[in-house]
């Protein structure tokens, strides 16, 4: 009996072994059948990673290196790539990260593979690469620790996209000043009757501060002190908490409280919001043919204002390489390929705003501009540009649960159940542990 | 004697008499019972290679990560892998002391339960009374009903997305309708417990009436045949004798929604996240933002071993409650 029952366990742990051994040489560390050079890319499901994926059949014939894309949507992608970084895994060899939100806690982890060795090393990056082609401020944002975490694929920053026909129905102009903006709302608010929403923004607390930033910095307030202490203290910060949640609470839709770009993009589409207070990069989800019920009747404008000057958003994403990557070499092929000036004119030219200064003065470019709409968004993505503040909020380690803070107190204004001095005070004693020394953990 | 009397006397025997397998001898057990037997050990020693896969999978599926959560919990773990300084007890010292989101957290997952199951078991009943009668087409309405359980939870969470929508939502046409206003059911905090409770209790109480419809059908016909010609109603039947039949089944029923329920998290993600302003936020919730957003392992660990100690109570308790009324 017993020799029966070591040898029938001897032959299943044989043929485990062997089936994980053969799983392993399929598949193993991403390379593919007959020894190709292989390269894995996890991608968050954007506008980006749409316009990009239809080349890579071309980066595959080049380089002889064959691309293997998964692509998830925004929560599902960010686990995905956390999960695998966390485990070390050299399963991934790029990823999109956008180190405004996870580049320092990612940098603190050692996550990131610094490519400053790839840009800087001919063999590897040619002349005719452009390095230097990239806007100073993005590329910035893309240095931690002075190390480069990753390359700038776009640049987009929170607007106000708007009805023309209705802002002329109502005899109302583009507001020049936040106060002008508040009025402007309380005046659709009462002509429309309450059928159409005077603005759509968001009120999700993760999402809230990429568009309450402008808000607060255009009350003449950066998000630190120089002393590196939270300025929601400052009785700007109170009246930016104020407009904020004056206009997106008391003139956006009811529950906003849950809403973000989706749901902004799809009532604004539908005709049912006068304004929408998001990112340049919804330009493609509310002019999509088919889809959209407002189609030649939008206009974009920079969030206006305050009594601290104008002082935009601009926010970016990149691609990154994985410290745990098991084809560097092809990854640095893949990143340079996708941020090359050349691709970067095919991107553009789909609609994704390049980070490249040069792609923007393209006369194939300019040629794309050929409505109003397309006019003033350039236009309004400039100024973004070359003012804009990098920081989407007060920059620690911990930066989902700093947006959480702001998020979640703005929100208590909106729901009518704090005041925004209360809101304010609230933040700044959240804020402190997680700004102070170096971040917190 | 009167009928109620009767009716209650009968139940009682019927309880004495003819027990459920397994319960009078699990009573009866005499002293020794569960302590180390040599001689058994011996006789059944061969079985211990048959039984070793169950044993290894459970200790990788099971032991393991709880272990891995304990040490997780007593250490500050870094976001590089390694497992960090000992923190001790500091994490729970944390969360009981210092961290109302905590209790929050708790507070919600207790209403979502205990409002969610008492709903679902009742309309259960009455919905599992209505599929164990025999009527035509009885098949094809119970596997109509059990559509909502097989769904998705996210397809779920989706579909009612849209009929929660302020704008489109088919619910506040319906409350608006009524004269009841038009809540923004997610988008405000009174309301969005009782909007998942909803939800909840429209998934899972098919669920529970299949159980329940099942265990109307296999009841014993002769004491409730008795109850009615001693006289007593239909309500009476049902309540003093079917239901105290029925009353293990019911048990296992709660039981498995119970553990269920404690872990509210899917619908919620999909929906609002734990918003607005955390009055959504169950302890599953709370501990998958403080691990997979905040990157705070130890304390996310923390907070799950809660959890598991919350739902090792409440069955725990459920299963003593079970055995205590089959002894008796």
């Amino acid at each position: 009996m017993r020799p029966r029952i070591i040898a029938g366990y001897t032959a299943v742990l044989l043929t485990t072994a062997s089936l994980a051994a053969c799983g392993a040489g399929a598949g193993g560390a991403g390379t593919a059948a007959g020894g190709a050079k292989t390269v894995n890319a996890v991608l968050e499901n954007q506008p980006f990673t749409r316009a990009l994926t239809p080349y890579i059949p071309e980066f595959e014939k080049q380089t002889g290196i064959t691309v293997n894309v998964q692509t998830y949507s925004e929560q599902q992608s960010r686990q995905k790539i956390l999960v695998t970084l966390q485990s070390h895994s050299p399963a991934m060899d790029v990823f999109m990260s956008l180190p405004s939100l996870e580049g320092k806690e990612y940098a603190k982890a050692g996550y990131y593979q610094p490519l400053d060795s790839y840009v800087s090393n001919p063999k590897l990056t040619p002349a005719s690469y452009q390095f230097s082609g990239f806007s100073k401020p993005l590329l910035d944002s893309e240095r931690i620790g002075g190390h480069l975490i990753g390359i700038p694929i776009n640049v987009e920053g929170p607007v106000i996209f708007y009805r023309t026909d209705l802002f002329r129905q109502y005899g109302i102009s583009v507001p020049r000043t936040l106060s002008q903006l508040l009025a402007d709302a309380k005046i659709i608010k009462a002509k429309s009757g309450g059928k159409i929403y005077p603005i759509a923004g968001r009120g999700l607390d993760s999402a809230l501060p990429y568009t309450f930033g402008p808000f607060f910095h255009n009350e003449g307030l950066q998000w630190l002190s120089s002393s590196g202490q939270p300025n929601f203290d400052k009785p700007g910060a109170v009246q930016a908490i104020s407009t904020y949640a004056t206009l997106v609470g008391k003139y956006g839709p009811p529950g906003v409280v849950n809403n973000s770009f989706t749901q902004s993009s799809a009532l604004f589409a539908q005709g049912k919001a006068a304004m929408e207070l998001d990112s340049t990069n919804e330009i493609s989800s509310i002019t999509a043919p088919g889809s959209s019920q407002v189609l030649g009747k939008i206009g974009v404008f920079n969030i206006p204002a305050g009594p601290g000057g104008s002082h935009p958003t601009v926010l970016n994403w990149g691609l990154s390489m994985s410290r745990y990557a098991a084809h560097k070499k092809e990854a640095w092929e893949f990143i340079k390929w996708a941020t090359s000036p050349q691709m970067q004119l095919k991107l553009a030219l789909k609609g994704i705003a390049s980070p490249r200064i040069a792609v923007s003065k393209n006369p194939k470019y300019q040629a794309t501009l050929n409505t109003p709409l397309r006019k003033q968004w350039q236009q309004v993505l400039n100024v973004i540009i070359a003012t804009g503040n990098p920081q989407v909020g007060p920059p620690a380690v911990n930066e989902p649960e700093v947006r959480k803070v702001i998020g979640d107190a703005v929100d208590q204004v909106m729901l009518g159940e704090e005041s925004a001095a209360k809101a304010a005070a609230q933040i700044q004693q959240g804020l402190r542990p997680l700004v102070g020394t170096g971040g917190g953990a | 004697m009167s009928a109620q009397a009767a009716v209650h006397d009968m139940s009682s025997a019927q309880t004495v008499l003819a027990p459920r397998a397994g319960t009078a001898e699990r009573g009866r057990a005499g002293p020794g019972k569960g302590r180390w037997d040599r001689n058994k050990w011996r006789r059944n020693k061969g079985a211990l290679p048959l039984l070793a896969p169950a044993i290894v999978l459970t200790a990788a599926l099971i032991i393991f990560p709880i272990a891995y959560a304990i040490v997780l919990s007593v250490t500050n773990w870094q976001p590089s892998g390694t497992l960090g300084s000992f923190a001790g007890l500091s994490h729970y010292a944390h969360m009981l002391a210092h961290d109302p989101l905590f209790w929050d957290s708790l507070r919600i997952t207790l209403i979502l339960y205990i409002c969610c199951l008492v709903a679902q078991t009742l309309l259960g009943l009455a919905l599992g009374y209505l599929l164990s009668l025999d009527v035509p087409g009885r098949s094809i309405f119970q596997a109509l009903i059990l559509v909502p359980s097989i769904i998705a939870s996210v397809a779920v969470g989706l579909m009612w997305l849209l009929i929660y929508d302020p704008t489109i939502g088919v619910a506040d046409w319906i409350t608006g309708g009524l004269g009841l206003g038009r809540p923004a059911w997610l988008g405000d905090p009174h309301t969005v417990v009782w909007a998942f409770v909803l939800l909840d209790t429209w998934e899972w109480t098919p669920f529970m009436a299949l159980i329940f419809a099942a265990g109307i059908r296999s009841l014993p016909r002769e004491p409730l045949e008795a109850a009615r010609t001693d006289g007593a109603g239909p309500w009476q039947t049902a309540w003093r004798v079917g239901l105290p039949l029925l009353r293990p089944i019911i048990v296992i029923a709660v039981l498995l929604r119970s553990v269920d329920l404690i872990r509210f998290f899917d619908t919620i993600y999909v929906m609002t996240q734990g918003g607005p302003v955390n009055s959504s936020t169950t302890l599953n919730i709370y501990g998958y933002r403080i691990g997979f957003t905040d990157l705070n392992m130890s304390y996310a660990a923390t907070l799950q071993i809660a959890l598991l100690i919350l739902v090792i109570v409440i069955a725990g308790g459920i299963t003593w409650l079970r055995r205590r009324s089959q002894v008796e």
